[in-house]
């Protein structure tokens, strides 16, 4: 589904990403962990042709991101609230995505009622702006207009970041749904490693940029985690 | 403590993006701010001896004073449109053992620094200069002055106190528009009063308690205003308005553009900042009257057509050349989404032509300075259409200025999406119609039409090469693609 070959970002003389080779195979939920400054974002803006790659390519369904957009209409993504378009209502907001994805007014309405516990009670019918709603609401609505129009690719950032308890729960839900019902490919980036491990079926550790670990979940990943981090922080700050 | 407050604001000054920028600008900026200032002393020393010379026989400081208020309406007005509430980062401050009294002070006081109160200093002192060398009391003078600042001043708060009241500023715009059309039309003369009102103050230095008195009450009511809602959950936190939303499906004839359009048609109704340029592309309308009342220019037709051209191009101009600003604050995921980026073009490209398509409509009444100008204007609209909305979209794509959609722009620190290339590209946008106009009315012995019809027909040429306009300015703007998406990431 996505191939990533020879990737690099620099700027100037610092090198924020470099991956020789990663592949994601359709319908696999794909966790990506790292401490600031590990290149997630980096790596997701990649994906969505948000940065120039310095060197390499990325390709998804065996198109190259950076030279067609034809990636779009099956790609969907969260990466921060700059995806949302604050002077619209969440109402707004989702038929707008659901007209460029091809979904009626129905359609959406009927996704949305999905996700009724999700949104509790506070994203719709709230007759506010989105740029008036908090943080963690704002983020409710961008999660759920990704999964407006049947993507086959869905990328979120942080997504647990801003959540309260319970909704976090529920994304937990929500996304281990998807894997398992569609071929949908979920990309997940966290810094919780315990929601990271138990919504992916495989996780990858960056570190400075690059791919350090590369796990299929199993019962003893959290473990694994929690030692590398454990270790790697100590380290960091012995190089510094 | 007011010491440590001015040098934060002084690094919030010149540490702010807005000053941050190229010197070229900063330069260009100074002399747009000297031109303006140099105007108002002009005016100001001009204004004694041009009512002398227009209205013989009377007192100009008579006439000065009946059509004061006039001026004193007209500054509350800009004042509502233009002038930034006093904002100062008052968080940080809350929990630290500062006086709240103290805060408050600055930032009231912070207030009076603001370029409209500037202003009246800028075209009065001069004046009274010039009452003084023409022999005038000075102690009047000096009083009248000095009353006048006060009030400039009283209005400032009066601002601060009754902003965003839509109420209010509706009341003293009908209060302007009634009292000078019935000035106008010698229903009831609003300069009598004015007149006596002023005249008084004039005339009695001491009045002038009474001014000082209203602003002393106004800074006390703003001031206990603040200090009652000194709290991060009432004067500080934002005001949320429950929001009416509209169904817009009359614009989904326009098939797949209608889902862009109905959110352009959002974006400008509920952001401050493009309806302070919708309001403002309003008044281009007004141009021609500049142009047409003028017995100078009825021999120039060259500056007619200049003038046509700016008729019907207010939208296109003040709202175009700044494209993609517009969707700066979620370009990502303009970017990201299943939009491509014609459709995204094409439908701004609507919007403008629309916008030029209602202020030809609008300007019908230019009828009235005959059917040559109209038809001028008319010239001048299909040249906006054809030509002007391709160029100002390409300009866009060069445009990589983040802009705040819910902030209103500042007077004079408005240099967002204002940079040396966009003003070469606005240089074709203005010459280039003058030249079509003047060119073959120049060779055909001074025949207006000939002018008229080529300028109407570059329009026309320009709509049969619209793909290829659009094709091209898209290529700009994907080239771009990767640094506007940084710039505006940047905040």
């Amino acid at each position: 589904m996505i191939k990533v070959r020879d990737i690099s970002k620099t700027y100037g003389q610092n090198t924020v990403l470099k991956i020789g080779s990663l592949d994601i195979p359709k319908g696999q939920s794909f966790g990506l962990v790292g401490n600031n400054g590990a290149g997630k974002t980096t790596l997701f803006s990649l994906l969505l042709d948000l940065i120039q790659p310095t060197t390499g390519y990325i390709s998804s369904k065996g198109i190259k991101v950076h030279e067609s957009e034809d990636w779009k209409p099956f790609t969907s993504s969260f990466i921060d609230e700059s995806f949302l378009i604050g002077y619209l209502t969440p109402e707004e907001y989702f038929y707008f995505i659901g007209d460029l994805r091809g979904q009626n007014k129905a359609d959406v309405d009927a996704l949305l009622a999905q996700f009724e516990d999700f949104f509790h009670g506070e994203v719709l019918n709230q007759k506010k702006y989105l740029r008036d709603l908090s943080k963690g609401n704002q983020k409710k609505a961008g999660i759920v207009a990704s999964f407006i129009g049947n993507p086959e690719i869905i990328i979120l950032d942080e997504p647990f970041a801003n959540l309260d308890p319970t909704t976090q729960i529920r994304l937990k839900g929500i996304i281990k749904k998807l894997s398992e019902d569609n071929q949908v490919t979920v990309l997940v980036s966290s810094h919780d490693l315990m929601h990271v491990t138990e919504v992916s079926d495989r996780i990858v550790v960056l570190n400075k940029g690059e791919v350090v670990k590369d796990i299929e979940t199993s019962e003893a990943t959290l473990k694994e985690l929690e030692t590398f981090f454990a270790g790697s922080d100590i380290t960091t700050f012995e190089e510094e | 403590m007011i010491k440590k407050f001015i040098s934060l604001q002084w690094k919030e000054f010149i540490r702010s993006s807005s000053f941050q920028k190229g010197v070229a600008i900063k330069v260009l900026l100074f002399i747009a701010a000297a031109y303006i200032g140099g105007m108002a002393i002009f005016a100001g020393m001009g204004l004694f001896f041009g009512i002398q010379k227009l209205i013989p026989g009377i007192d100009p400081m008579h006439v000065v004073n009946s059509f004061i208020i006039f001026w004193f309406f007209a500054d509350l007005m800009l004042r509502y449109f233009m002038q930034q509430m006093p904002v100062m980062n008052i968080k940080p401050l809350m929990i630290i053992p500062i006086k709240q009294k103290t805060i408050i002070h600055f930032l009231l006081g912070k207030t009076v620094l603001s370029f409209f109160n500037l202003l009246p200093l800028l075209v009065f002192i001069p004046y009274c200069v010039t009452l003084l060398t023409q022999g005038y009391p000075p102690l009047n003078v000096i009083f009248w002055l000095l009353s006048i600042v006060v009030i400039t001043l009283a209005l400032n708060f009066l601002n601060i106190l009754v902003n965003k009241s839509n109420t209010v500023f509706y009341i003293v715009a009908t209060a302007l528009v009634t009292s000078a059309s019935m000035q106008y039309f010698g229903v009831y003369n609003v300069s009598i009063p004015s007149g006596i009102v002023f005249g008084e103050l004039y005339a009695n230095p001491y009045y002038i308690a009474i001014p000082i008195v209203i602003l002393a009450i106004l800074y006390y009511l703003n001031f206990k205003y603040l200090n009652s809602r000194f709290y991060l959950d009432s004067a500080i936190s934002k005001k949320v308005k429950e929001v009416n939303t509209s169904d817009l499906s009359w614009l989904n004839r326009f098939g797949s553009l209608a889902t862009f359009l109905k959110n352009d048609v959002r974006m400008i109704w509920r952001n401050k900042r493009p309806r302070q340029v919708l309001f403002m592309s309003g008044l281009f309308l007004f141009y021609g009257v500049l142009f047409f009342t003028q017995k100078t220019y009825e021999d120039m037709p060259g500056f007619l057509a200049f003038a046509s051209i700016f008729i019907t191009a207010g939208f296109l101009f003040s709202f175009g050349q700044l494209v993609p600003s517009w969707d700066s604050e979620h370009y990502k995921m303009m970017m990201s989404q299943n939009i491509p980026y014609r459709k995204y073009l094409e439908s701004k490209w609507y919007l403008m032509v629309i916008a030029v398509v209602i202020s030809f409509v609008l300007s019908t009444p230019y009828i009235y300075f005959g059917w040559d100008k109209y038809a001028m204007i008319a010239a001048g609209a299909s040249f906006n259409i054809g030509i002007n909305s391709f160029v100002t979209l390409f300009g866009g794509a060069l445009n990589r200025v983040p802009i705040k959609l819910n902030e209103k722009a500042k007077a004079f620190s408005n240099t967002q999406g204002f940079n040396p290339t966009q003003l070469l590209i606005a240089l074709p946008k203005l010459l280039l119609p003058v030249l079509l106009f003047y060119v073959p009315y120049y060779f055909t012995d001074y025949n207006l039409n000939a002018g008229i019809i080529t300028l109407a027909l570059s329009g026309v040429v320009g709509l049969v090469f619209r793909n290829y306009f659009l094709t091209q300015i898209e290529k700009v703007y994907q080239k771009g693609k990767y640094k506007t998406v940084a710039a505006f990431d940047e905040k």
